[in-house]
């Protein structure tokens, strides 16, 4: 029994159809990765699956319960929690403040502040860093501070959405050790990412997303033995001539 | 001319336009809408203090008290009723239900009372005045000052300290992105209407001392002096609001001394002739923030 | 060539469509309607033109366009000036300048030099204006009408001040007032399909892309903001004629509030959305007027029922607004529906940012 189940979802912005009928699973404990070139919707299926977007089609089910077209905030509730693409670090509230929200939902106030040493342990720069404004920090910085966010809600799972855009490789290093950190200690899982090859080391399983459909799925072995990794990454010319919505 | 009554009348009427202006700002940075409404809860309020002290011969406090809930009611079910089903619309969809929900608040009252003016009876201490250092201020002018300090502390607070107010600026900052934190959107959204109809409501008590009167069209022009300071403060900032009415205040009584008598009628249209000159120079307002321009739903 | 007429007329169906109906209801009320019927058509003619102009620049742009009724007054007092005979000026308007009182001209020129008039103050104001955004566009203009409406409630000289103006002939007949609601008909469907209007359009749903693919925003904006004003200003003119005597009154939000809910619950996206909004408001007013008169007169009240119609318009408003937000018409012109149906493309689904 999968813990997320996505089926056949279509979603559109406006008059582009973004999503053509997307089906994906994840089970408890699983680290799985939604691959693909920029724009064939993986951004969208998250923010589908949060609520953020409704769906045109398609059900989405939730430890066996449906959560289409539920809003964002009963979707986090449940257990959902979305580290969004580009960070949304709240710039002109503190780190503090910025935890403080992430732990918005089922807020205990003992446990609020383990959590917090927890976070310092896995992010000591977030300690350092706990009285500044989010806007200040790096962008590494930042998408620390929006994981550690995103992990104070206690969330079953945790859907990241390009957690390395735009940071040095330095620094995407240790976000990606941090991913398989957090799923050693027992976290749930979706990851959605460019670089395909670096995830591919990391995760059980993958879905290859092209034009709003799913092309590929399998384990990572499986989806690296299928597709030339490289061509993702850098983009399949056959796939590039036909046309993208650019979300 | 600038002596001690002056800067103390100054510091009033900045005081008073800077209610008008944080509850107009207020709902502005979360929900970006311009809220023709908003005078309209001023109104209501007079109105409510007509019925409480000049029907009802209620004692004074319990009057206040009544101008200000019903300034929160009326705020409070506008958002609830006419601005939420609007709410992910396009930000002109947004401002006409406002500029509707206002021709609609005028015109209940105007059935239901009278097109003509009612006069409201404030605190006895209200018309008292008292002398400072040689000048004579009226009580109410002290009063508008210490209330707002007060308003202005405790909003500060709240948004400092609590996590409905981390969770208002966040909104401001970022909707969606609060949404995803498991804040409910109505919530946050409910929150600054209510805040917003308080601060209407204080405001309205002092607005209509002033006259002693209340009528269909009060709210029109602590809308304006509203739309005004936020605009020269700076719209996304509630310091902005604060700083656009007390700047407004001083530029408003300065002109009233140095106007000659002839020109005191274009008064008005010389603030908004300044204020657009202002704004093409500095389309941000005073206080300068990041522009977000995200939209809510 | 018949070929030729046929497509170009099917091309640009949709004048055809609004203006035979508008025609046809004008002749059958000339024929056989009451002396009342005419005059709400009159009436409706009018606005129809002024909601034309106000759909050239709010609709194209999407910028809430509070001056429009600051720029019909303008018209009207122009025309006014104008055309009232410097006898009936010398009694009516005690403090106008000597020389505006000697100026005296035919109907028509009066009229046109009044839309230029407008037009001109739209122009020397609009550029500025036009680079606002937001909270600031919505607040200036808006504090823009303010200042027109002081200032002709201020400048005795010109207006008579708060006090009435009156005076003028009553030119407009309903054929007229016809005439003048095909003409802005035409100039607002053409400006909606030219060059200009499309780029308009483009900086209004997407002022980043517009600007990126080389619109200059400000300076497209301003044009149709003057275009806008010589409307308004044309039909204002129009207006006076018909009425006859005005004051700075006829000319602030109640009548703004009118324009606008026309537009909106039209839908402000197309020309059909006007004119689908004009009829609708101007059929829910009458009738409303009418009820509220009935009560009044039948004094089953102990009151008079001051407002009911201005009430229930803004619920009828705000209830088109919460279930069609694009208007009635839905931000489409209206076309015969085609052979060989399109597949109904799916509505905006994003709940949260649009």
């Amino acid at each position: 029994m999968a813990m997320l189940t996505v089926e056949n979802l279509e979603a559109s912005y406006g008059a582009v159809r973004a999503l053509h009928g997307i089906s994906i699973e994840v089970a408890e404990g699983e680290l799985v990765a939604l691959l693909g070139v920029n724009g064939v919707g993986k951004s969208t299926t998250l923010k589908s699956i949060m609520g953020v977007l409704r769906p045109v089609k398609g059900t989405i089910t939730f430890e066996g319960q449906e959560i289409t077209n539920r809003s964002p905030e009963k979707i986090v509730k449940r257990g959902i929690s979305l580290v969004p693409e580009g960070r949304e670090i709240f710039g002109t509230l503190t780190v503090e403040e910025n935890l403080r929200l992430g732990a918005y939902v089922g807020f205990k106030r003992d446990r609020y502040k383990a959590d917090l040493e927890e976070m310092f342990e896995l992010f000591p720069i977030l300690k350092d860093r706990f009285h500044q404004a989010g806007g200040l920090l790096s962008g590494g910085e930042q998408q620390m501070l929006a994981i550690a966010r995103a992990l104070m809600g206690h969330p079953k799972l945790i859907m990241l959405d390009e957690p390395s855009l735009g940071l040095s490789p330095a620094m995407t290093d240790q976000i990606f050790r941090l991913i398989v950190t957090l799923k050693e200690r027992g976290s749930t899982i979706l990851l959605v990412e460019q670089n395909a090859e670096r995830a591919l080391e990391i995760v059980d399983r993958a879905y290859l997303l092209a034009n709003g459909q799913i092309e590929h799925a399998g384990t990572a072995e499986e989806i690296k033995r299928k597709v030339d990794v490289a061509s993702v990454y850098f983009g399949d010319q056959t796939d590039a001539d036909s046309c993208e919505v650019s979300l | 001319m600038i002596d001690l009554e002056f800067v103390i009348n100054t510091l009033s009427l900045g005081s008073l336009y800077a209610l008008l202006a944080l509850g107009l700002v207020l709902v502005y940075g979360i929900l970006k809408l311009v809220n023709f409404a908003y005078g309209e809860y001023i109104m209501i309020a007079g109105y409510a203090i007509y019925l409480s002290a000049t029907l009802l011969h209620a004692p004074w406090y319990l009057t206040l008290l009544i101008a200000v809930l019903a300034a929160v009611l009326v705020s409070y079910l506008t958002e609830l009723i006419a601005f939420r089903p609007v709410r992910s619309q396009s930000p002109n969809a947004l401002i006409v239900t406002s500029f509707a929900v206002s021709v609609f608040l005028q015109n209940v009252v105007l059935i239901m009372v009278s097109p003509r003016a009612r006069p409201v009876q404030l605190p006895f201490f209200f018309s008292r005045t008292i002398e400072i250092a040689g000048a004579t201020v009226p009580l109410r002018n002290l009063l508008v000052i210490a209330v707002t300090a007060v308003l202005l502390v405790a909003l500060s607070l709240l948004m400092k300290k609590t996590v409905v107010g981390m969770a208002m600026r966040a909104a401001a900052d970022k909707f969606t992105t609060t949404r995803l934190m498991g804040v409910p959107a109505n919530l946050v959204i409910s929150t600054a209407f209510v805040i917003s109809g308080l601060l209407a409501g204080v405001a309205s008590i002092f607005w209509v001392s002033r006259s002693a009167s209340v009528d269909p069209l009060t709210g029109a022009a602590p809308l304006l002096i509203a739309f005004i300071a936020v605009v020269t403060g700076g719209m996304h900032s509630t310091l902005g609001a604060v700083v656009g009415g007390f700047v407004y205040g001083l530029v408003f009584n300065l002109l009233s001394v140095t106007l000659p008598a002839s020109m005191i009628s274009y008064r008005d249209a010389f603030m908004f002739a300044l204020v657009v000159v202002f704004l093409l120079f500095r389309p941000a307002g005073i206080i300068k923030r990041g522009y977000t321009e995200e939209r809510v739903g | 060539m018949m070929d030729k007429i046929t497509a170009f007329i099917r091309k640009h169906q949709t004048v055809v469509l609004l203006a035979v109906p508008l025609v046809l209801a004008g002749v059958l009320i000339s024929m056989f309607g009451s002396r009342l019927l005419l005059d709400i058509y009159t009436y409706f003619c009018v606005s129809l033109g002024m909601v034309y102009g106000l759909q050239v620049f709010m609709g194209n742009s999407g910028i809430l366009s509070w001056t429009h009724v600051g720029f019909v007054g303008i018209g009207a007092y122009v025309t006014g000036i104008l055309v009232t005979p410097p006898m009936v000026k010398e009694m009516g308007v005690p403090n106008m300048y000597p020389a505006l009182v000697d100026l005296s001209l035919p109907v028509v020129p009066s009229i046109l030099i009044g839309a230029l008039v407008a037009a001109a103050i739209a122009a020397l104001i609009g550029y500025p204006l036009m680079r606002l955004n937001d909270f600031a566009s919505v607040i200036t203009l808006f504090a823009t009408l303010i200042v027109i409406h002081v200032v002709m409630t201020q400048w005795d000289n010109v207006t008579n001040g708060p006090r009435t103006f009156f005076g003028l002939p009553q030119w407009t007949t309903w054929g007229i007032a016809l005439g003048g609601a095909l003409l802005m008909l035409l100039v607002a469907y053409w400006f909606r399909e030219s060059g200009l209007g499309l780029k308009l359009r483009a900086t209004r749903d997407d002022r980043y892309a517009a600007a990126a693919i080389g619109i200059d925003m400000v300076l497209t904006r301003y044009l149709g903001f003057v275009l806008s004003a010589l409307m308004a200003g044309f039909v204002g003119g129009l207006w006076a004629l018909y009425i006859t005597s005005f004051s700075p009154k006829s000319f602030y939000m109640a009548e703004m509030f009118l324009l606008l809910s026309m537009l909106v619950i039209g839908g402000s996206g197309s020309v059909s959305g006007a004119t689908v909004g004009a009829v609708v408001v101007t059929i829910a007013r009458e009738g409303l007027r009418q009820v509220e008169a009935t009560i009044n007169n039948a004094h089953v009240l102990s009151f008079e029922v001051f407002g009911l119609t201005e009430l229930v318009m803004a619920v009828l408003m705000v209830m088109v607004l919460i279930w069609r937000p694009s208007g009635v018409v839905g931000g489409q012109e209206l076309r015969l529906p085609r052979f060989g149906k399109k597949k109904d493309v799916p509505a905006e689904v994003d709940g949260l940012a649009a």
